[in-house]
């Protein structure tokens, strides 16, 4: 178990640190932890399914601004884990997740709060041009989100799947079959969020043409990226440019 | 106000200083942008942390050099992804200011920064994470459920080709052209045309979405004058996922009066639980 923790741990940090000092390519993400977790734990494809979903139910929560939003990484990992542990389902990952995400939520707001320190400490540095020292300060802060990744994912596989599959047992029955109408539900808060960052009145139309496409046609996603993209790539070069503003309007 | 200045004070000319191999670290390095994250000045030691290899090529002299690691210790915060743009011009800049020593305005280096830092968060926010990252993962998660490993590597391939390219080829693009690029694209109108186009794509996919990844359906039935009527398939004739729809509006609409996420998160969950109860869901 501790070789596991200790593994877990370990993707955590590499998940936090995706976003810090790997340029966010979206390895933080649930859809890709779920399957490492899985590859960890030695359910693969349970893994790859957990992580789909909880993606599906995060994809608009995302660390846009400056707010720190709930720790998906977190959530995904520990959530995926305790599934593959406690041999349930998806339902039992989400209502572990979230809760979990909210409340690693608050370390990584602790540690963004902590890290002014070092700035304060870097500019003092800047003032004796040392950039050696600069850069130390840097890593430090990098090592605080190694930690903030670390620390909660090894701990809770070491001490908390115990508690968990406790927890997990005790859940009646029907419980677990509301979490799973919840589960269903929880991908339109996602699409809201999404909403909420592309909707406006003049693009409306367009969301309800993608639902319809989906709905009447029965069109998988990639169809309709595709279609989208044309009809895009169609309306980007009717629209007019300002040469031919006065001509056209 | 600085239209003009922009266009001769920020693109680099012949003799530069700094080389492809320098600009190359920057690129690199500014991955690290958001290593040392903090709320009071953001992804500013980040940004210092990527324009180090470039300032110590340029000032040799210790009280330059302090004044330009200062100079980047600002404030900052923008898209990750569409950073190292930003850090070209300030090569670029700097550049400009250790040739022309006392000539150059230095603090026009921090105005820059800051006067693009907005205007691209909200370009690369919405192309990055609502266009990119929408497709990648819809396409990905649509894999995945089914248990293919290759939801996940399709995810990945597929955000991280337009990430990688912009994110190198833009230091290179800010260092060479600078705002010269930006303000053309601005004064012809094409970044607003680019960015709405991308907010249709991301539309009509999040649409997509929310007809097919959404399931909500009702058991109720209803007795009138002794006839059973399924709510469910009522509402299938007049449109099928009527409901998914509502309720991605109901959220979408409280998210905009301000209800926290948290809140509604957990209150997802208790309307699961209690609807199954009751037999409503």
């Amino acid at each position: 178990m501790v070789l596991e923790a200790i593994l877990i741990g370990l993707l955590g940090a590499i998940g936090i640190l995706d976003g810090r000092i790997f340029g966010q390519m979206m390895f933080e993400r649930p859809l890709v932890m779920g399957p490492l977790v899985g590859l960890v734990l030695g359910d693969f494809t349970t893994g790859i399914i957990v992580g789909a979903t909880l993606e599906l139910v995060w994809m608009g929560i995302v660390g846009v601004g400056s707010a720190t939003p709930p720790d998906v990484t977190t959530g995904g990992i520990l959530g995926t884990a305790f599934a593959i542990m406690t041999d349930s389902g998806a339902e039992v990952a989400l209502a572990l997740a979230v809760p979990i995400a909210i409340l690693a939520q608050s370390l990584g707001i602790l540690v963004r709060t902590i890290n002014t320190s070092f700035i304060h400490r870097a500019d003092k540095y800047a003032e004796e041009g040392d950039t050696k020292k600069i850069v130390l300060m840097h890593w430090l802060a990098v090592g605080l989100f190694f930690l903030n990744g670390f620390v909660p994912n090894f701990l809770g596989i070491l001490l908390g799947s115990e508690v968990v599959e406790g927890i997990v047992n005790a859940i009646p029955q029907t419980i677990t079959e509301g979490l799973q109408v919840a589960a269903n539900m929880f991908p339109a808060l996602g699409f809201a969020l999404l909403l909420q960052m592309t909707f406006t009145k003049k693009l409306s139309p367009f969301y309800f043409l993608g639902f319809g496409l989906a709905v009447f046609f029965g069109l998988d996603i990639t169809p309709v990226a595709v279609i989208g993209a044309i009809i895009a790539v169609v309306i980007y070069q009717l629209m007019p440019t300002d040469k031919d503003k006065e001509v056209l309007l | 106000m600085e239209e003009k200045q922009m266009h001769h004070q920020v693109s680099a000319d012949q003799d530069q200083i700094v080389d492809k191999r320098t600009l190359r670290r920057v690129f690199w390095r500014s991955f690290h942008l958001q290593g040392s994250f903090n709320y009071e000045r953001m992804q500013a030691l980040g940004y210092l942390y990527a324009m180090i290899p470039i300032l110590l090529k340029l000032y040799p002299k210790k009280s330059d050099l302090a004044a330009a690691l200062k100079r980047h210790l600002e404030f900052f915060n923008t898209t990750p992804a569409v950073s190292s743009f930003v850090m070209g011009i300030s090569t670029a800049m700097e550049e400009k200011n250790a040739r022309e020593k006392g000539v150059f305005d230095s603090s026009s280096i921090n105005a820059i920064k800051v006067a693009l830092m907005g205007p691209l968060a909200g370009i690369g926010d919405s192309f990055f994470w609502g266009t990119f990252r929408v497709i990648a993962a819809g396409i990905g998660i649509s894999l995945a459920s089914q248990g293919n490993i290759l939801g996940a590597i399709l995810f990945l391939v597929l955000y991280n080709i337009p990430h990688f390219f912009l994110r190198y080829k833009g230091t290179f693009w800010g260092y060479n052209q600078g705002t010269t690029l930006l303000s053309s694209l601005y004064e012809k109108g094409n970044m607003e045309k680019v960015s709405y186009c991308a907010g249709i794509l991301g539309l009509i996919v999040i649409g997509a979405m929310t007809g097919t990844l959404v399931q909500f359906t009702t058991p109720l039935e209803i007795s009138i004058q002794g006839a059973t009527v399924n709510l469910q398939e009522t509402l299938d004739q007049i449109m099928p996922n009527i409901l998914p729809l509502g309720l991605t509006l109901l959220l979408f609409l409280m998210l905009k009066k301000g209800v926290k996420v948290n809140y509604i998160m957990i209150g997802i969950i208790a309307v699961g639980i209690l609807g199954k109860w009751a037999g409503i869901l």
